[in-house]
């Protein structure tokens, strides 16, 4: 019977983490302000936020793409911003 | 005979010219086709050559440094007993880990991170993350689950302002599973999300916890998440709250039921104010474990305690970026305050407090030398008549360590 509850307990967190996932996913849009950022200036608000700014000179085309998805994966960065600063980046 | 001798000189010259001005178009034309051959084979090289869609590169890590650590332990109604050490591949802040990377047409991102840490080779993480819509990445394996930022975010040497790790974040830790993710635009802001589906965590004879690892101890999984809003357009705060529930006890044990709840809140702010970069980030975690019997180690006698523990960081970093002499924009000095309390009469229950003051001095934007001293104060609120040691361990710590992204 208590595993059950335990069980019951972890689904409905996760359903009620996906219902809130797919709400904000559905409602999300950019301002025109937002749409207007250059790459640079994506770059230089951004990649503080952790670490030291990367400088663009560090890596190569091919590896700012890797390098690219890899923060992605931490920063939590949108899709934009992660085309916008890759093609700065690589220039 | 001279108009002869003349004559002839003039003959000779006549023919000398033109020979000479052949020889050298000879020449002309052979430098000209070897490199005119040698332009078309480099360009056919470069035509050759595909952007391709997989891509294989290695990055990594080393931090290694020096420590020395004064250890003063005071025993209730005693005089407080010293011992002083000093090391310098020290276990908790050497660390030597390759990272290899490898992308597949933008879609697939294979990252594993192999770590010597002086002792052993271990694996901080060995995942693939598949990049399957705008605002959601998939991933699957070994990963650092997503609970508040330190773990996933600060705890690189070359990040971490401070030479050690605040006390009392090792968990969750990494674990095997799946998870989601993503940041997607909300107007002038932004927000995130990053939760997981793992093994989960494992509760041990005297009340602590730690990662079940490959081979999961129950039936029941550990749920995680956090997410995260970025209220100013310029990305420079972000707060975030996380949430966790896991299944803890060993399957058949006298913890069966046992579960864990973990919740926390983290925030992050990065702004110049001319000409100083300001660096503020803090994160509060809770863990609730619920109520068990514990046995004693030595007489088996049943024992328990409400089993919470909380831990807390809060750092600030400022260095003069924005200044003119070289060498003093790359100074940065950084000050953390953590607090850890684990469980009142448990054996291993304390208060602990520490303070940490760091000097860095950044060689490049991923090279760091640091300068950290650290106290910290621990009382202890151990259950004594269970084998726990009351008193007070205080700590002084001395650190110079180097830290490098390659
Ligand atoms: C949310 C925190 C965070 C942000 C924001 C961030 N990084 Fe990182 N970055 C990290 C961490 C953590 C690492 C260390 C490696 C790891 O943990 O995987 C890292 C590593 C790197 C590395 C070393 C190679 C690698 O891929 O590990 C580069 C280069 C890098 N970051 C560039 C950037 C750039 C460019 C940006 C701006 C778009 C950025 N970072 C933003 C957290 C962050």
């Amino acid at each position: 019977m208590k595993k059950i509850k335990i069980h019951s307990r972890a689904l409905m967190i996760a359903v009620i983490l996906s219902g809130m996932a797919s709400i904000l996913i559905t409602s999300c849009m950019e301002t025109a302000k937002i749409s207007a950022k250059s790459g640079a200036q994506l770059w230089a608000e951004n990649c503080q936020r952790c670490h030291n700014t990367p400088s663009p000179a560090s890596f190569s085309h091919e590896q700012w793409q890797t390098i690219g998805l890899h923060m992605q994966t931490r920063a939590q960065l949108t899709d934009k911003e992660r085309d916008k600063i890759v093609a700065f980046l690589s220039q | 005979m001279t108009t002869v001798h003349k004559l002839s000189k003039l003959m000779a010259c006549a023919l000398a010219i033109p020979l000479t001005i052949n020889t050298v178009k000879a020449q002309t034309t052979t430098v000209d086709s070897t490199l005119i051959n040698r332009i078309t084979a480099l360009e056919q090289q470069v035509a050759d050559q595909k952007s391709g869609e997989s891509h294989f590169m290695v990055a990594g890590l080393t931090t290694f440094g020096y420590v020395r650590n004064k250890t003063t332990f005071i025993a209730p109604g005693m005089a407080g007993q010293s011992v002083k050490t000093n090391s310098f591949g020290d276990a908790d802040h050497y660390e030597l880990s390759p990272m290899l990377m490898w992308n597949h047409g933008n879609k697939f991102l294979v990252e594993f991170e192999p770590s010597f840490d002086g002792n052993t080779i271990g694996v901080n993480w060995a995942n693939i993350s598949y990049f399957a819509a705008p605002g959601l990445i998939i991933h699957a394996g070994y990963f650092v689950v997503p609970f508040g930022i330190y773990n996933k975010r600060l705890a690189a040497g070359w990040i971490d302002k401070l030479a050690g790790d605040p006390n009392g974040f090792d968990l969750p830790g990494a674990d095997f599973g799946v998870g989601l993710s993503g940041g997607l635009p909300l107007g002038d802001m932004k927000w995130s999300y990053d939760v997981s589906l793992t093994n989960g965590l494992q509760l041990l004879p005297d009340g602590e916890l730690q990662n079940a690892g490959i081979v999961d101890n129950n039936k029941g999984k550990m749920v995680s998440g956090r997410f995260s809003l970025l209220p100013l357009s310029n990305s420079c705060l972000e707060v975030g709250v996380s949430g966790l529930y896991s299944s803890a006890g060993d399957v058949g044990s006298s913890f069966t039921n046992a579960n864990v709840t973990m919740y926390g809140a983290d925030i992050n702010f990065v702004q110049t104010f001319k000409p100083f970069l300001i660096n503020v980030k803090g994160q509060y975690n809770r863990i609730n474990v619920t109520r068990q019997t514990y046995f004693t180690q030595t007489d088996s006698t049943a024992y328990s305690f409400n089993n919470k523990t909380s831990s807390s960081f809060a750092q600030i970093s400022v260095r003069p970026i924005g200044v003119d002499n070289k060498l003093l924009k790359n100074f940065e000095v950084a000050y953390r305050y953590s607090n850890y309390t684990t469980p009142q009469s448990s054996i291993w229950g304390q208060n602990l407090y520490e303070h940490d003051f760091g000097l860095d001095y950044w060689i490049t934007w991923r090279t760091v030398l640091k300068f950290t001293y650290a106290h910290s104060h621990a009382l202890s609120t151990a259950n004594e008549a269970a084998g726990g040691v009351p008193g007070i361990t205080n700590v002084n710590s001395m650190y110079l360590q180097f830290s490098i992204e390659f």
